[in-house]
């Protein structure tokens, strides 16, 4: 009896595979056939774009992903310089792809407007809640700085190309790494992370987002910026003062030359030179030898 | 004449009073993500149409004259998926040769109508009641119109509500959702007039 089950059960199974493989076979037919009669056709520097183009659909052009940058990069040339996680060289291969001579353009880099490690913030307070700067962030005085860094890590997370260290308590870009994609711009919820055009390497970064007066800036934070405005008076073409902090104008950024006054008399050591060649010759002027920050 | 007569019953059944989205909650998905402009509703509307016209009759066939006849009636609801995924595929083909801008507009909602409940619903609902292919035919159609009919007037209302002055607790979502219910319980002064 048992064996007779056995039977029938196999055999059902047997029939009822085999007619979904019947009807499924008559729909390959069908959709092969709709397939033939309504191809579209691609346009085919569309295709080879996308195949050069790095995959990674980071959105850092500004568009839904690779597919959707390939197809506007065709009709609009102007976007070419996009790509982040491409660089230069995708830069190229696309200009070739659209027989176009490409200008030379400058690599998208992030930047931190923060410069104060552990060692450099005084807080007046321990924060032992979730580790996340999401959750710090909605904690006042997590940290003693209401602009800075809070180092817990929300850009690290984002970051797809393990381009982000937390380096004592401070964000710190590996530009080895850095494609310029802005999924840290987008994470960091103090807003210190910004993308900058590398016209050169390396480039000046006021690391301080403080607009406070010097008085409070002193009193939470041993780097940051007092508002002093000497780079303002040094440089005044390249630096000037936007609510108690030095701002740089990347448009008339000049030469190191004309900038090395400005940064050697700054009194407080938020001016970094940062990118792959990123030289230590930043001078942390001790900040009692100068008495600027009256000014401010 | 009777026959005319009931296919008309089918019809205004199925469109109106038995209405798939506003009586039985079928296809809510599409019915609130598509329906913000009243062109893209519309579109999303003949999509579905097509798709439950064509999934309708080719269901009623296969369940019909080849499942039932061999007694794998257990087979429906997996024959079914295949022939609505199967249509859906054929539909965007269709759509992606000849309405590229409405191919755009639909995005990830064209492929997503494979998993409309709504074109199961029916599907599976004509064989419940019972219909003659004719009637399938009428009723998977008439289930498709009211789709669009309903999906249309929740674009239309929608494009008004932009002007509104929307307490701000309520906006997006939740005004969308009880405009929903407005329109459900409009519906309900249908119901009754078809007997079954």
């Amino acid at each position: 009896m048992t064996d007779m089950l056995g039977v029938a059960d196999a055999l059902s199974i047997v029939k009822a595979g085999g007619v979904l493989l019947g009807v499924g076979l008559v729909f390959v037919v069908i959709l092969n056939i709709a397939n033939a009669k309504l191809k579209v056709e691609v346009d085919p520097t569309v295709e080879a774009i996308l195949n050069i183009l790095p995959g990674a659909n980071c959105g850092g052009c500004g568009l839904a992903g690779c597919g959707a940058y390939a197809e506007a990069v065709a009709k609009d040339h102007g976007l070419m310089g996009k790509c982040g996680p491409g660089g230069e060289a995708t830069v190229r291969e696309i200009a070739a792809i659209l027989g176009i001579e490409a200008a030379a353009s400058a690599p998208v880099r992030a930047i931190v407007h923060c410069a104060a490690k552990d060692s450099d913030k005084i807080n007046s307070a321990r924060y032992f809640g979730i580790e996340t700067c999401g959750e710090a962030q909605m904690v006042a005085g997590a940290i003693g700085c209401p602009y800075g860094c809070l180092g817990f890590g929300d850009c690290r997370k984002a970051c797809e190309f393990d381009a982000i260290d937390i380096v004592e308590g401070l964000t710190t870009i590996n530009y080895h790494n850095c494609v310029g994609c802005g999924a840290c711009v987008k994470a960091c919820p103090r807003q210190l992370i910004e993308l900058l055009p590398f016209s050169e390497d390396p480039m000046l970064v006021i690391s301080c987002s403080s607009l406070d007066k010097a008085k409070e800036v002193r009193s939470y934070c041993k780097v940051g910026c007092v508002g002093c405005g000497v780079c303002a008076k040094k440089a005044p073409t390249t630096f000037q003062m936007q609510q108690n902090l030095a701002v740089i104008d990347y448009a008339n950024y000049g030469s190191m030359s004309e900038r090395a006054a400005a940064v050697e008399k700054c009194p407080r050591a938020m001016m970094v030179y940062v990118g792959k060649e990123a030289v230590k010759a930043v001078p942390a002027a001790a900040e009692e030898a100068t008495d600027y920050n009256r000014n401010g | 004449m009777e026959i005319f007569g009931n296919l008309i019953v089918v019809f205004v059944s199925i469109a109106v009073v038995n209405n798939l989205v506003l009586t039985k909650f079928l296809g809510i998905c599409p019915y609130i993500g598509v329906s913000r402009k009243v062109d893209m509703a519309f579109g999303m509307g003949c999509a579905v149409t097509f798709v439950i016209t064509i999934s309708g009759a080719a269901t009623w066939l296969i369940n019909n004259e080849v499942l039932e006849r061999l007694g794998m009636g257990y087979l429906k609801y997996i024959a079914f998926i295949m022939v609505i995924a199967s249509m859906v595929q054929l539909v965007e083909m269709y759509v992606r040769k000849f309405f590229p801008s409405l191919y755009e507009s639909f995005g990830i909602f064209l492929p997503l109508i494979t998993t409309n409940c709504a074109i199961l619903g029916t599907c599976l609902f004509i064989d419940l009641w019972g219909y003659g292919f004719l009637e399938a035919l009428v009723a998977s159609f008439g289930g498709g119109l009211g789709f669009t009919l309903v999906i249309c007037m929740m674009g239309g209302i929608r494009e008004n509500l932009e002007w509104a002055d929307v307490p701000k607790a309520m906006r997006g979502a939740g005004i969308t959702l009880i405009t929903a219910g407005i329109l459900t319980l409009a519906f309900m002064g249908f119901s009754g007039m078809i007997k079954g």
